[in-house]
């Protein structure tokens, strides 16, 4: 969260994360090794979100590891470390991502099932009524939220996972991302209108009732 | 029924959901919902799709990965350093700047005093001491003014000028 007024010393008694930091900025033996310790798992797994790789994600997640330690001796706590951290990986994120557009790659689409026949999601979606959430598995699912995810803009979707994954309010991923907080809430609203507009076959595959307007029951 | 929302009340409904409207703006909102079913089915739907997300894997790095990105470091890595102590000076240099201190107290106490006591005993007045080392000089003082020189003196004293007394005389 972005701190204004708040020396560099308050935050470091208050966050841990950026006495961690200040120690890796020192050359203190293993400090670095415990920061990449610490934030790992939360970085692979934000990263693996947005590039729906694994091996591509720990590559990103490793450069901005490799980053952070570069401009150790220049870090100077501004805002939560955390906050920091997330704005390298936003704009490498970002990056591969761009140029992931520049090559290309075309993605198998859900309705290309080929030879073999309808995957189990697609048949989901052409027999509504055979009880979907017994038949379907979990990774299939999976699987399809990550295409919807995908199919976002990169700046929706890097909002989309700090939000959902990083637990980040409008104002610190207005901070990792360089927007204003209105630029956010605009962002993440259009973002979840098109995921809905994605994921409305499965919205209600869990047998919860279809909520009907009103003038719609009778 | 399509909801009547506008772009701006669904990024209030989605802010709403998040947690990010002000109080004033939640209860507005609160009561629009309450007169729109069709805007409560869309609320049910945007917070329906953001728990689908749920579903989505966490996947963990690998078991080398801390190992790995530190070998990426390659020469960059400075070798482990003790911890810094913020001004930490080698233990002789506090002695140094001890007697270094008390050196410059007693010096500038000095000057001071000298400074303070300075209409005192003037520089060029003999004091006690230089008078009772000079006491045979001031006595013959009036013998030495009718002496030209000091070499006239040595020249006075030489045993060939008057010759020597015959021993036994």
């Amino acid at each position: 969260m972005a701190v204004t007024g708040e020396s560099s010393g308050q935050l470091a008694l208050r966050d841990p994360d950026v006495r961690l930091m200040y120690r890796v900025r020192d050359d203190e033996a293993g400090a670095f090794a415990e920061l990449v310790e610490r934030y790992q798992h939360r970085l692979v797994a934000v990263m693996h979100h947005l590039v729906g790789n694994l091996t591509e994600a720990e590559d990103l997640a490793q450069e901005v590891f490799l980053r952070v330690y570069r401009a150790r001796k220049k870090y100077l706590a501004r805002s939560k470390f955390s906050t920091w951290l997330f704005t390298i990986a936003n704009n490498l994120a970002l990056n591969s991502l761009r140029a992931r557009q520049r090559k290309p790659v075309v993605p198998l689409r859900t309705t290309d099932s080929g030879p073999l026949g309808p995957r189990p999601a697609e048949q989901l979606v052409r027999d509504p009524g055979s009880g979907p959430m017994q038949r379907i598995q979990r990774e299939e699912l999976a699987e399809l939220i990550q295409q919807a995810l995908a199919g976002l803009n990169e700046r929706q979707r890097v909002a989309v996972v700090l939000n959902k994954f990083e637990d980040m309010n409008y104002v610190e991923i207005a901070e990792v991302m360089g927007l204003t907080t209105k630029g956010v809430k605009s962002l993440l609203s259009r973002a979840r209108v098109n995921l809905r507009a994605a994921l409305s076959s499965y919205i209600y595959m869990d047998g919860a009732p279809v909520p009907v307007p009103e003038g719609d029951e009778e | 029924m399509p909801s009547n929302l506008t772009e701006k009340d669904r990024a209030d409904l989605v802010a709403f959901l998040d947690g990010e409207l002000d109080a004033d703006a939640s209860e507005a909102l609160e009561a629009k919902l309450a007169r729109d079913p069709a805007a409560r089915a869309e609320v049910d739907q945007l917070r329906r799709t953001w728990e689908l997300l749920d579903f989505l894997p966490r996947p963990e790095p690998s078991g080398n990965f801390t190992h790995r990105t530190i070998e990426r470091l390659g020469p960059e890595r400075t070798a482990p350093q003790p911890k810094r102590r913020p001004f930490a000076l080698p233990r002789w240099a506090f002695g140094v700047g001890w007697a270094a201190s008390v050196a410059l107290a007693v010096a500038g106490g000095y000057v001071g005093l000298t400074l303070l006591l300075g209409s005192g005993t003037p520089r060029n007045e003999p004091t006690e001491k230089d008078l009772v080392r000079d006491l045979r000089v001031i006595e013959n003082k009036r013998l030495y003014d009718l002496v030209e020189d000091i070499e006239f003196l040595k020249d006075l004293d030489h045993p060939d000028l008057f010759g020597e007394e015959p021993h036994g005389s």
